[in-house]
């Protein structure tokens, strides 16, 4: 088993779990205002790739903000980088935006009967499988890195389009299918890359 | 619980969890295994990192002059206010040794509601989504769910028995993920009766009279 090098990335990321902790911990709000100013843009362009115009991305980066702070507590640096756990809120937020949008019904307050799983008691993933998290990150980076360009463009806009397949498929001019075998080839390959 | 799970979702599903695109009801039949099946939420885990790592490379966007200001005033607002309370009931009985998947605790169930011989089913609702089209099925010990197909996709978690559907024997912590080009008739294993949970996103075209019943029941 090859460890890929540490680099500044993974250490930034490990330097934001224990921020987010300070604010869970001590409701430390200029912690706070240090994780805002790094990661409130960061989900402001999260949510305008994603086709939010700027307004609403605006509105849902200060929700999703207010949300970090108000589950700081669930916070578990043992299961996910900081970046991580702040991409599932604005995912779950972005995801109730566009329910409102088609017409769907959609919960009021992100913490009300929303199926959550920070909320699931310390879980138990089998120990073989089960990677650290700072290591989890480290080898991420990593494989990421080592990724064809290609293979991360399809995964980047896997991430970032609510359609993916369809805009794959426009951006390398290949058809619909091919474009849903290509994800999977993507996955796998990085699922192989980090089993190195 | 320890279970011999050897039916996952692929990981097609599993990137939609993260990154958000799988409707109500399927993302509520996936929470249900990743209860149960360690080896698909470290799957997970790692997809959801994949996100966590795009985000914080992705370039900075320019948020308003006041957002932090604004974002603390919206901390003040939600601590004023008083939490909606959760609407749920409690779910019909199961079994012993059966769990009620916590994913579905904000959800309503109906009373097991018989629909043929030795076949009983719950239909469950989810606040804030009556368009999830989400169902516990309930078959005894030997019998079986009418022969049938799907239009769309029908995806199953087995909360507990057994069944073969001609293509595999699934048991307890299982998940199934079946579409239009399966056809298929689940049998339930003779000494234990089965409960699975399902949802459908097309319509279930059974063979049968009593089954189209049934399909008539599920609401489509």
């Amino acid at each position: 088993m090859t460890l890929v090098p540490s680099n500044p990335e993974q250490a930034r990321d490990d330097d934001w779990g224990s921020v987010l902790t300070d604010v869970a911990t001590r409701q430390d709000r200029a912690a706070f205002a240090r994780l805002f100013a790094h990661f409130a843009p960061r989900v402001k362009r999260y949510l305008m790739q994603c086709g939010s115009p700027d307004v609403l991305a605006e509105e849902l980066t200060q929700d999703a903000m207010a949300a970090v702070w108000r589950k700081a507590t669930l916070f578990d640096p043992g299961r996910a980088a900081a970046s991580t756990w702040i991409f599932a809120i604005a995912r779950n937020l972005r995801v109730d935006a566009l329910r409102r949008r088609q017409g769907l019904e959609s919960r009021a307050d992100d913490d009300v009967g929303a199926f959550d799983f920070d909320q699931l008691e310390s879980d138990q993933p089998s120990p073989e499988d089960h990677l650290e998290t700072q290591r989890l990150n480290q080898r991420l980076h990593g494989a990421l890195a080592r990724l064809p360009p290609e293979q991360l463009q399809v995964l980047r806009l896997s991430y970032f389009d609510d359609e993916p397949h369809v805009r794959i498929a426009a951006e390398l001019g290949i058809p619909l299918g091919t474009a849903k075998s290509r994800v999977r080839l993507a996955v796998a390959q990085l699922r192989r890359l980090l089993e190195r | 619980m320890t279970m011999d799970i050897r039916h996952h979702p692929d990981d097609e599903m599993l990137l939609a969890q993260a990154t958000g695109r799988n409707d109500v009801g399927t993302r509520l039949v996936l929470a249900s295994h990743l209860e149960l099946c360690g080896h698909c939420r470290e799957r997970l885990r790692v997809l959801e990192a994949v996100g966590g790592a795009m985000l914080g490379e992705l370039d900075p966007a320019t948020v308003a002059e006041d957002a932090l200001e604004r974002t603390w005033a919206r901390i003040a607002r939600q601590d004023a206010a008083t939490p909606r309370r959760i609407d749920a009931s409690a779910p019909p009985p199961l079994p012993q040794g059966a769990t009620w998947p916590r994913a579905l605790a904000h959800c309503r169930a109906t009373p097991w509601r018989w629909i043929g011989p030795g076949l009983r089913w719950s239909r469950i609702s989810v606040p804030q989504a009556s368009e999830a089209n989400l169902f516990l099925l309930r078959v005894a010990p030997g019998k079986y769910l009418p022969r049938h197909t799907h239009t769309g996709r029908e995806l199953t978690q087995i909360l507990c028995g057994r069944f073969h559907d001609g293509r595999a024997l699934f048991g307890p912590g299982d998940f199934d993920a079946a579409d239009a080009e399966i056809h298929h008739q689940p049998v339930v294993q003779a000494r234990r009766e089965c409960i699975c949970l399902a949802s459908v996103d097309g319509k279930l075209q059974f063979d049968t009279v009593i089954a189209r019943f049934f399909g008539g029941l599920v609401g489509m």
